[in-house]
C-alpha cells in the first residue's frame, strides 16, 4: 500500500467569472477558492468549516473534478490529476465519491432503489447479474436498510433513509475518499445521529477517508480528526480538532466558535465576543488578510499583506499575522 | 393575582387539523401553554412536531381550504382569538402580536423599498400620516442597528444581505411595539455569526420593549442561550414544559433525554482515548399523524413504554415546581438518570 496521501491539494485556485454588458464580457471574478492547501490521510476525516460564500462546497467539487480547478493541483494517492482530461479521469472516479446534503435531488425518483445503489457498480463493470443483486443487498444491509426495500423508490423513503441509500450508493464502489457537503444538515437530530454514527463505523471498517463540509461546529467537533476553517476562499486555520478547540488561534475561528450555541444554559452567563458586520462579497474581498474589516485585533499590516498560512506549532497551521511560530494561544489584545 | 401576573397569551388544548388525500392530519393535537408579559418562551421539536403550526394558529393564518382550529382556545390579553372575525384579527396581526419567518425574502416584497415596507404597516395600524411612518421606520432601522439608516430606507431587500433582511423583518414586526413577537425558526437561514448577532438584538430589544417572544426552533442551542422557558413538542402535543434551567439540567421525557443525547456537543470533548463515540440514536421514525394515536406518540420508539403508555395518553403533570411532564413512567425515568 502507499503511504502518499488519499488526496492532497496544492495552491488550489477556482476563480468564476462574472459577465456583464451586452456582449458578456468578463467584468470580474469570484475568487471562490484563493489558494488552498491541504491533505488527507487513509482513514482520517479532515473537515472543512466555514459560513455562506466561503468556498468550502467549491473545494468539494472541484476535488470531485465536477468543476475545473483556475491553478493548483489534485493528487489522489499520489497521482496528479489535475489536468486529466475527463476520459482520463474516468478511471480515477471509483477511488473519490460523494454524498450530498440533500439526497432527494441526487437520487433517480424513477428506478427502485436497488438500481440506484448498484449504478456504480455496473458502470464501473465491477459486477453484474446475480452478483450484483447480492452485492447490493449487502450495501443495504450495511447501512441499515432492509435488503426488501431495494425494490422501493427514492420517495417511499425518510430523509434519514434516503441519506442511508446516498451512502449505500457511494461505498458501493470501495472508494478511498468520500467527499461529503452538509451530509446531515436537511436531517432532524434524531436521525442525524443515526447517519453519523454510521459514518463513523463505516469508516473504521473500510479505512475511508472522508472530505467533511459543514457549517455546523458541533458536528465537526464530532466526527472530525482535523479541521480546516475557511472564510472567503482561504483556509485562516488548520489543526487537530483538540487544538482548534481547545487552542485555536485565528480571531475569526474565535468569532466562529464564540457565535455557536450550545445545549447548555450556563454557557449564556459567559460573555460572548460577537463579532460584528457581514462577510464581505467574495467578488470584492478585502485587501491583505480578508477577515481584517471585522477582526477587533487588526493591525495596519492586516490590512495590507495578506498573512500566508504558517505552521506555528507541530501540525497547527494559522494565517494571521498576529499569531507569530510559537507564540502560543495567548488572548491577543485589542490595542497594539 | 396581580395584572401583571396574567400571561399575556394562554393557549388551550389547541387542535389544529388538516385535510389531505391521506386523511386528516392532527398537527396540533391539544397543546397547552401560557406566554407571560415580556416572557421568552422557546418551543422546540423535529420537522412535523407542529410548532410552526402552533405558532400560525396563534395568528390565525392557517389556510382554510386545507385546515382549521378544531378545538381548543387562545385568548390574547383576555381575548379569545378562536372565532375571533378577520377584519378584528387584522388590526390585531402586526400590531399587538408580530411575526418573523426563516427565510426574509420570502417574506418581504421585493418590489417595495424597505422604507415602504416597515411604514405602511405603522400608518395602518397607528393612523398615522405617511411621513410620520416613513420617520418611525428610520427610527426602527436604526433600532435594530441597520448603518446608514436614512439610506437603507431606498433600498430593495435583494440589496441587502440576510442577516439585515432579518434586521427589516424584525423592525416590521417590532414597529408597532407589540405585546407578542412569534419568530419561527428566524436564525436558522443564516450564518452562525450572524445568527448570534440577530439572537443578541432581539433579545435586546425584548428588554427595550417588553415584548413577549415565543420562539420557534428545531435548535437546542438556541433554546438554552435564549429562552427562559421551553415547550418540548412532538408529534403535534406538548410533551414537557419547564424553565430553561430545570430542562436542561433534568429533563423528564424520554423523547426530550434522546434528543439532548443525540446533538453532537460543541462544548463537550468528544474523543475518549482517541475514539470518536457514537450518539445515542433515537430509533425508529415519528408515527403517522392521519392514524389516531391513543396512547402517547413517542411510546413506539421509547424504551421505557409499557402496554399503558400505547393505550392511555398520558396527562401533562408537575413533577416539580414549573416542571411539566406528559409520561406514564416518569418515576423509572426518572431512576434511569
Amino acid at each position: 500500500m502507499s503511504t502518499a496521501p488519499v488526496l492532497e491539494v496544492q495552491g488550489l485556485v477556482k476563480h468564476f467569472p462574472i459577465l456583464g454588458g451586452l456582449l458578456q464580457r468578463r467584468v470580474g471574478e469570484v475568487r471562490a477558492v484563493d489558494g488552498v492547501s491541504f491533505s488527507i490521510a487513509r482513514g482520517e476525516t479532515l473537515g472543512l468549516v466555514g459560513e455562506s460564500g466561503c468556498g468550502k462546497s467549491t473545494i468539494g467539487k472541484v476535488v470531485l473534478k465536477l468543476i475545473e480547478p483556475t491553478a493548483g493541483r489534485i493528487l489522489l494517492g499520489g497521482e496528479d490529476v489535475s489536468s486529466l482530461k475527463p476520459g482520463a479521469m474516468w478511471a480515477h472516479r471509483r477511488r473519490i465519491q460523494t454524498i450530498f446534503q440533500d439526497p432527494y435531488s441526487a437520487l433517480n425518483p424513477r428506478l427502485p432503489s436497488g438500481t440506484l445503489v448498484g449504478e456504480p457498480l455496473e458502470n464501473f463493470g465491477l459486477a453484474r447479474g446475480a452478483e450484483l443483486g447480492e452485492r447490493v443487498a449487502k450495501l443495504f444491509e450495511r447501512v441499515g436498510l432492509r435488503p426488501d426495500a431495494m425494490r422501493k423508490f427514492a420517495h417511499e423513503f425518510s430523509g434519514g433513509q434516503r441519506q442511508r441509500l446516498g451512502i449505500a450508493k457511494a461505498l458501493s464502489v470501495n472508494p478511498d475518499l468520500i467527499v461529503a457537503d452538509e451530509p446531515v444538515s436537511a436531517l432532524d437530530v434524531s436521525v442525524q445521529a443515526q447517519v453519523l454514527n454510521l459514518l463513523i463505523d463505516l469508516q473504521e471498517e473500510y479505512g475511508l477517508a472522508y472530505l467533511f463540509i459543514s457549517h455546523d461546529l458541533a458536528v465537526m467537533r464530532h466526527i472530525s480528526h482535523r479541521i480546516a476553517v475557511m472564510y472567503l476562499g482561504r483556509i485562516v486555520e488548520l489543526t487537530t480538532k483538540r487544538a482548534l478547540f481547545e487552542g485555536h488561534l485565528h480571531p475569526y475561528t474565535e468569532a466562529l466558535l464564540s457565535a455557536a450555541t450550545a445545549p447548555d444554559p450556563a454557557r449564556r452567563k459567559r460573555r460572548r465576543r460577537i463579532v460584528q458586520g457581514d462577510v464581505p462579497s467574495p467578488a470584492k474581498p478585502p485587501p491583505g488578510c480578508h477577515f481584517h474589516t471585522r477582526c477587533p485585533y487588526a493591525i495596519a499590516e492586516c490590512r495590507t499583506l495578506a498573512p500566508p498560512l504558517i505552521e506555528v506549532a507541530p501540525g497547527h497551521h494559522v494565517a494571521c499575522h498576529r499569531r507569530p511560530v510559537g507564540g502560543g494561544p495567548h488572548p491577543l489584545s485589542t490595542t497594539v | 393575582m396581580s395584572v401583571d401576573a396574567v400571561p399575556v397569551l394562554q393557549v388551550r388544548d389547541l387542535r389544529t387539523y388538516f385535510n389531505t388525500l391521506d386523511g386528516v392530519v392532527r398537527a396540533v393535537d391539544g397543546v397547552t401553554f401560557d406566554v407571560g408579559r415580556g416572557e421568552t418562551l422557546g418551543i422546540v421539536g423535529e420537522s412535523g412536531c407542529g410548532k410552526s403550526v402552533t405558532a400560525l394558529s396563534i395568528l390565525r393564518l392557517i389556510p382554510p381550504e386545507t385546515g382549521r382550529i378544531v378545538g381548543g382556545s387562545i385568548r390574547f390579553d383576555g381575548r379569545e382569538l378562536v372565532g375571533l372575525d378577520e377584519a378584528e384579527m387584522k388590526s390585531l396581526r402586526g400590531h399587538r402580536i408580530s411575526m418573523i419567518f426563516q427565510e426574509p425574502m420570502t417574506s418581504l416584497n421585493p418590489v417595495l423599498t424597505v422604507g415602504t415596507q416597515i411604514a405602511e404597516n405603522v400608518v395602518r395600524h397607528l393612523g398615522v400620516s405617511w411621513r410620520q411612518g416613513l420617520d418611525r421606520a428610520r427610527e426602527m432601522l436604526e433600532l435594530v442597528r441597520i448603518a446608514d439608516a436614512a439610506r437603507r430606507l431606498d433600498e430593495y431587500p435583494h440589496q441587502l444581505s440576510g442577516g439585515m433582511r432579518q434586521r427589516v423583518m424584525i423592525a416590521i414586526a417590532l414597529s408597532c411595539e407589540p405585546r407578542v413577537l412569534i419568530a419561527d425558526e428566524p436564525t436558522t437561514a443564516l450564518d452562525v455569526t450572524i445568527q448570534a448577532q440577530i439572537l443578541d438584538l432581539m433579545l435586546e430589544l425584548k428588554e427595550k420593549l417588553g415584548t413577549a417572544i415565543v420562539l420557534i426552533t428545531h435548535d437546542l442551542g438556541v433554546i438554552a442561550e435564549t429562552a427562559e422557558r421551553v415547550v418540548v413538542m412532538y408529534a403535534g402535543r406538548k410533551v414537557e414544559e419547564a424553565s430553561v434551567s430545570s430542562l436542561f439540567a433534568q429533563p423528564m421525557h424520554p423523547y426530550t433525554r434522546g434528543l439532548m443525547r443525540a446533538i453532537p456537543r460543541l462544548d463537550i470533548e468528544a474523543d475518549t482515548a482517541g475514539r470518536r463515540p457514537r450518539l445515542q440514536e433515537i430509533p425508529g421514525l415519528v408515527p403517522i399523524l392521519t392514524r389516531p394515536i391513543p396512547g402517547c406518540a413517542f411510546a413506539d420508539r421509547c424504551g421505557f413504554a409499557t402496554d399503558r403508555c400505547r393505550a392511555e395518553r398520558p396527562p401533562s403533570v408537575e413533577v416539580r415546581p414549573g416542571h411539566e411532564v406528559a409520561c406514564w413512567e416518569t418515576a423509572r425515568v426518572a431512576e434511569a438518570a
